[in-house]
């Protein structure tokens, strides 16, 4: 049942960050959406390897089936990149506002700033 | 446009589902003990990100370093001319972070060298002691910290320790190296590695803007 409303909560998030990141006009807002679908993708790999009573996955850490550690080190790697990603994109958004005067994003495809 | 969008959305959304349901009833998973032990570590998910799957790890630290050293380059074009606000000093927030960061970076070296045992690892390791100098420049104030932890010679230390992380995944992964000596070193050389790019990071945030 936790891993249904965690899939359902993860599904809606990414919904959610996808929607931001095409409808906002804000270059700031789009990489807020783009974090939010991002945080959406970690807890659906979270979610979908929920298993109810499962130990962790190191050694002797009691009885009975562990828990698969393969989605924890797929999560492990994308929250990192996801941070750098993260700041690079906001580095390039700073550039822009310093040269640009502008962050929105249609008035920056026209060329009219 | 918008419902389009509402539409396309929607359908990914039952897309999705429709392909995860066939997961359900759920098979018991691999025990991952033996394949742990048979890399001469306890941890299974150190054992993934660093035996397994070292080609993801190493190609995501060189990811990582060049995202840093693309922020570096393009915050550093940036000149800010603005007049800098002097940061409130507070005594007390001072002493507190001069007394924190001790525990907080060996709290961050144990974290890093057991990794290979329990839960921890190079990335958290380097995410807490990034926070730690985060602490410090909210204590000290940006120019101070920045002078004390002069920049350059910590990237060239980031630009070495990647170095030395792609050449002992490159040892590992040809002379097929299973003992956990490599996971202690890879774990404190990814330490090494994200604490200094979370504190270039902030650096060149601060003082693009000219505050913290």
């Amino acid at each position: 049942m936790e891993s249904l409303s965690g899939l359902g909560l993860s599904v809606a998030l990414a919904l959610l960050g996808i929607w931001t990141m095409v409808v906002r006009r804000n270059l700031v807002w789009k990489l807020l959406g783009l974090n939010v679908a991002s945080g959406g993708g970690i807890l659906f790999l979270v979610a979908l390897s929920h298993r109810p009573g499962v130990r962790p996955p190191i050694v002797g850490l009691g009885p009975g089936p562990a828990a698969d550690a393969l989605p924890q080190a797929l999560v492990l790697t994308a929250v990192v990149i996801h941070f750098a990603t993260l700041a690079l994109a906001l580095a390039l958004v700073i550039l822009l506002t310093e040269y640009r005067h502008t962050q929105d994003a249609r008035k920056l495809e026209e060329g009219s700033v | 446009m918008r419902p389009i969008l509402a539409l396309g959305l929607l359908s990914l959304a039952a897309l999705l589902a429709a392909g995860i349901a066939g997961l359900w009833p759920r098979e018991n998973p691999v025990d991952p003990d033996p394949i742990a032990q048979g890399w001469g570590v306890a941890n299974a998910v150190a054992c993934v990100v660093l035996g397994m799957r070292l080609w993801d790890t190493l190609f995501e630290v060189l990811v990582y370093v060049v995202a840093m050293v693309g922020v570096r380059f393009f915050l550093g074009t940036l000149c800010w001319r603005g007049e800098l606000r002097p940061v409130a000093q507070s005594p007390l927030l001072r002493r507190a972070a001069d007394l924190l960061l001790g525990p907080i970076l060996v709290f961050a070296l144990y974290v890093a060298a057991s990794g290979h045992l329990g839960p921890g690892g190079g990335f958290p390791a380097g995410v807490i002691f990034g926070s730690a100098l985060l602490l410090l420049a909210l204590a000290k104030g940006m120019e101070r910290l920045s002078a004390e932890l002069y920049e350059p010679r910590l990237e060239s230390l980031e630009y070495v320790a990647a170095v030395l992380l792609l050449s002992l995944g490159a040892i590992v992964l040809i002379l097929e190296v299973r003992t956990s000596a490599a996971f202690i070193a890879a774990n404190l050389l990814i330490a090494l590695e994200v604490a200094i790019g979370a504190w270039a990071v902030l650096h060149r945030f601060a003082s693009a803007r000219g505050e913290v």
